[in-house]
């Protein structure tokens, strides 16, 4: 076996050796007196022609089937070079194709195939509780005392943490920080299989109170204390207490996954710790449902056994705990699958809908090949008439498609590169891995592998289709009607799938259009414009309850007071950020104690001046004011949904009910309804109106609340102006999550936004892709049946009739397509409508819509043939023939 | 044809014959291509012409057999080419070919001769 290099090699020192040979002989005629010119004249004749020395001797070297390929691949690249329209507008499709579906698996892979960067990362799981009464159960956080039970009892798993997202202020070094941060049990490293780079990880004491122990991110370290200085031993001041640096995470570590990275890990000895020795601490409240579980399998114990190992504890722990733990299931996932979550399905789909792009893209190139297949028929007979076997012009033709498809796939990998940005940019913020999407290896052999698909998808059947039947017979024929008709057949074939194709993806571009315009249209509740919203982190050590109460009373006024603000309170949680607060509460007369069936809704805190400051509409009654302090008569406002699901035909104000929510106060008070407001979207601009209540701030801030400043001029002053009223307040505090009502309104539909540009964006290459490869079939239609439409026009034919076989024929044939991708389309919508949220099921306007866009496209595709085949001038083809 | 006079005096050779003369010239000095081609010319009396066509497959084909060795070497013109040169084998070879063309041509001349003989 000899390699392409020896003979490439050898093919250099060959032809250098003959050009030595040649330079011998002119030189030697030219000493013997003749001109140079006709020296080499006389040389060239007497050598013989230099190219077939040349192949003579490669000849007897013989050739090598990577040779012979390459051969066959020089061949179809001087086809195509002399063929060179046909090559650009192939490659083109091709490219197109290829480049977005390549643009498209670097995103999926990074997102969702590419391993998490943790050891073995396959038998992590996340373990979740869910309620059971839920057809479709979202995940619930746990408790810490459930997750110590749960430590102690499992046989599946070999080790399992607990982690909480929590957010610190770093003092003194430089201006105060807001870091986001973790607070996790001391087994987290080790569980998920990471060695700190400096340093070590937490010792198992250090969970219990006083260790003041914390973990910083190579990131962090780099960032505010110079890549230089070891910083394990040194103090740092984080929410206004000392810990002492024990370890550095590896360069790119972030559990939990958090965008921006988690960059600071407290034990949870943070949550141990109490301010008032009376209060029971955070980790011994089986209530207190907020902390994430991540477990490792053991080895060679599957996922189900897990499952099946914590449905037995949850259910032991309902019946020992009924009052936390009623309907409280377990659910067990695998961590991959809960970290990438909402991200997979539509990534999947558009992948999918990509992979239809090309389809067409394939389709409409089989066409061309098909075309040019008939048209190079005498030359391929005349090479099977020279002894090439059919297998051989298979191969040939099959070299053209392959070479096509090399070419495409370059141009397809430069294309995606150029798109990756773009794609990147427009993708939601906080999807997980964006930061990684490369064109890797991965990524490179999976445009192979597409290309090498696309070139047997689009060689294949036209090869076989040109060399058919009996390539000799044809040397003779110069016109082969019959062949022809076959041929147009299996080309009209072609258009009706390609436009089935087409009709599925505008049906689901559609859908996607319609439900994002749905969406963005929702009125969520309040007035985004102009608003500024940030937060402030007050450490719990300087902060009590009361403190931040006043904190905030003495904060407000003054932001009020700023120039250029109309207004400024504080909620929490806000709407559109994710959270909503679900907090039960009785109604008199129905103080169920039966857990069971206690009622619920949603929970807010807000400030005096919050539904001003938002333009919520007071309904009824009045908002807030500073009289309802921490020591007035208890009071709340509720949402019309509310009033309508628990109060319905009564005037709800004055009316009592009791949240089981306290702050200061031993027992949960019964509160009076002093208002009605009208309902808000919460969590998504996607969700049903439901009830909810608030409660002012100075009775139930349970949370960092978020700032609202209602700006009456120029917005962008804002956030510069409440940092410096908040540093002039106190020195250490630092704002954070700075973003405009506006902003977080148009983040909120972020993904939505992503996967419909996407979807319609392929939905129209492939409309364009379709409508082109109409025309060519269209149009060599035409140029076939020159002959025949000149022989209706002499017998009387006019020229409308024969406009319209033309236009005729192009509408039946995307009728056709129509009908077989509604049928496909309706058999797919549920797909889709699993994997995105915004969609609803497509209607008979839908598929009219698609049905317009379409026919048009069909029209404007038969315009130019029509044109050519009404002025087909009866004499002159009569005459050819 | 214009060309055709020229070559009214050419022998074609038999089959296996080049090999023969390539490694007879061979015998004497390592040599380039063309300076074999010029040789057998100058050789036979302007006779056998060797057209690069047969003598390069040829000398590949001696290469490829072990019979002779080629080697890049900056010729007396100041040309880089590849010069060969005969191998033990070849040498060995040539010997047994000799032999056999000698036996050969001894066999032709004698059947020409008695052929000749009669006819005077």
């Amino acid at each position: 076996m000899k390699w392409p290099l020896w003979h490439w090699q050898q093919g250099r020192q060959l032809d250098e050796e003959l050009r030595s040979h040649l330079a011998m002989a002119i030189q030697d005629r030219i000493d013997r007196g003749e001109s140079p010119e006709h020296a080499v004249a006389a040389a060239r004749r007497e050598f013989g022609n230099v190219l077939l020395v040349r192949e003579t001797v490669r000849d007897m070297w013989g050739w090598t089937p990577i040779e012979q390929f390459w051969q066959d691949l020089g061949y179809a690249g001087r086809a195509l070079w002399k063929a060179r329209a046909f090559t650009v507008a192939a490659v083109l499709t091709l490219s197109l194709g290829i480049g977005a579906n390549t643009a498209m698996f670097s995103v999926v892979r990074a997102v969702i195939l590419r391993p998490l960067p943790f050891a073995e990362p396959d038998r992590l799981v996340a373990v979740n509780e869910m309620d059971l009464r839920s057809a479709t159960p979202p995940a619930l956080s746990v408790s810490w005392p459930d997750f110590f039970d749960w430590r102690r009892d499992t046989q599946t798993l070999e080790s399992m943490a607990a982690y909480h997202v929590s957010n610190f202020t770093v003092t003194g070094l430089g201006p105060s920080r807001h870091v986001p941060g973790a607070v996790v049990s001391a087994n987290l490293f080790s569980t998920l299989g990471v060695e700190p780079s400096l340093g070590r990880a937490f010792r198992e004491d250090e969970e219990d109170t006083g260790a003041n122990v914390v973990v910083i991110s190579e990131e962090f370290r780099q960032r505010y204390l110079g890549s230089a200085a070891d910083p394990v031993g040194r103090a740092l001041a984080v929410n206004g207490r000392s810990f002492t640096i024990v370890g550095v995470t590896p360069p790119g570590f972030n559990f939990p996954v958090t965008s921006p990275p988690t960059e600071l890990w407290l034990t949870m000895a943070e949550d141990a710790r109490v301010e008032d020795p009376a209060d029971t601490p955070m980790t011994r409240q089986r209530g207190a449902h907020f902390i994430q579980v991540v477990g490792r399998m053991r080895a060679g114990v599957g996922l189900e056994r897990v499952q099946a190992e914590f449905r037995t504890l949850s259910a032991a722990l309902a019946r020992s705990d009924t009052e936390n733990h009623a309907h409280r299931g377990s659910l067990v996932t695998l961590q991959r699958d809960a970290i990438t979550g909402s991200a997979k399905r539509p990534l999947f789909l558009l992948l999918a809908a990509v992979s239809c792009v090309l389809l067409i893209a394939c389709v409409n190139l089989a066409n061309l090949m098909t075309s040019r297949g008939v048209s190079r028929q005498p030359e391929l007979a005349l090479r099977v008439a020279l002894g090439a076997s059919r297998s051989r012009v298979v191969r040939l033709l099959l070299a053209e498609a392959a070479a096509l498809a090399i070419a495409s796939a370059v141009c397809g990998v430069v294309i995606a590169w150029w798109s990756l940005d773009l794609l990147v940019g427009l993708a939601p913020r906080d999807t997980r891995g964006l930061q990684d999407v490369s064109i890797d290896t991965v990524v490179l052999t999976y445009t192979a592998l597409i290309a090498a698909v696309s070139a047997l998808l689009v060689g294949l059947a036209p090869a076989l289709r040109a060399t058919h039947g009996n390539l000799r017979q044809d040397l003779r024929a110069t016109r082969t009607t019959t062949g022809a008709r076959s041929q147009r057949r299996w080309l009209n074939g072609l258009i009706v799938l390609e436009t089935a194709v087409g009709v599925v993806l505008l049906v689901a571009a559609t859908l996607v259009i319609t439900g994002l315009d749905r969406l963005t249209h929702v009125d969520p509740g309040f007035d985004t414009s102009q608003v500024a919203t940030m937060r402030v982190t007050l450490p719990d050590s300087r902060y009590p309850f009361t403190k931040k109460v006043a904190f905030y009373d003495r904060l407000l006024p003054e932001l009020s007071r700023l120039p250029g603000v109309e207004g400024a309170a504080i909620v929490g949680p806000l709407p559109l950020t994710g959270s909503r607060y679900t907090i039960s509460f009785e109604l008199p007369g129905n103080s169920v104690v039966d857990a069971e069936r206690r009622l619920s809704a949603g929970f807010a805190f807000v400030s005096p001046g919050y539904f001003r400051a938002m333009r919520i509409p007071v309904k009824q009654g009045r908002e807030f004011t500073t009289a309802d302090t921490e020591t007035s008569p208890r009071t709340v406002v509720i949402n019309e949904s509310f009033a309508r699901q628990y109060l319905p035909g009564e005037n709800p104000l004055g009316k009592r009910i009791k949240p089981g929510l306290s702050t200061t106060e031993t027992e949960t008070p019964w509160r009076e309804v002093v208002g009605v407001v009208s309902d808000v979207k919460q969590q998504t601009l996607n969700e049903p109106p439901g009830p909810a209540y608030f409660v002012p701030h100075t009775q139930g801030l349970i949370t960092t609340p978020h700032i609202v400043v209602r700006a009456s001029g120029a917005i962008d002053a804002i956030p510069e102006a409440v940092r410096r009223v908040v540093a002039a307040t106190d020195s250490e505090l630092a704002i954070y999550d700075v973003r405009t009502l506006q902003d977080r309104l148009s983040n909120s539909v972020a993904s939505q936004r992503f996967t419909t540009f996407l979807l319609t964006l392929f939905a129209g290459l492939g409309l364009l892709l379709t409508t082109i490869g109409l025309y060519g079939v269209l149009a060599y239609g035409v140029t076939q049946r020159t002959h025949e439409f000149g022989v209706r026009v002499a017998l009387g034919a006019s020229s409308r009739t024969i406009v319209a076989t033309v236009v005729g024929g192009a509408l039946s044939l995307v009728g056709s397509g129509l009908l077989l991708g509604v049928v496909a389309a309706i058999a797919l919508a549920r797909l889709m409508m699993a994997g995105l949220d915004f969609v609803q099921p497509p209607d008979i306007s839908t598929y009219a819509g698609v049905a317009v866009v379409l026919l048009g496209a069909a029209v404007g595709a038969a315009f130019s043939p029509a044109r050519r085949a009404m002025r087909v001038d009866p004499v002159r083809t009569l005459r050819s023939n | 044809m214009a060309a055709a006079p020229r070559h009214k005096n050419r022998i074609e050779l038999l089959q296996g014959t080049l090999d023969l003369l390539i490694l007879e010239q061979l015998r004497w000095a390592p040599s380039h291509g063309y300076g074999l081609s010029q040789a057998i010319r100058a050789h036979s009396g302007d006779v056998l012409r060797v057209d690069a066509g047969s003598l390069y497959p040829a000398l590949h084909r001696l290469e490829r057999q072990g019979l002779v060795r080629a080697q890049w070497a900056i010729s007396e013109r100041k040309q880089r080419t590849r010069v060969y040169r005969l191998t033990p084998r070849g040498r060995r070879h040539l010997a047994g070919e000799r032999s056999k063309w000698e036996q050969l041509s001894l066999a032709i001349a004698g059947v020409l001769n008695r052929a000749g003989s009669s006819e005077a």
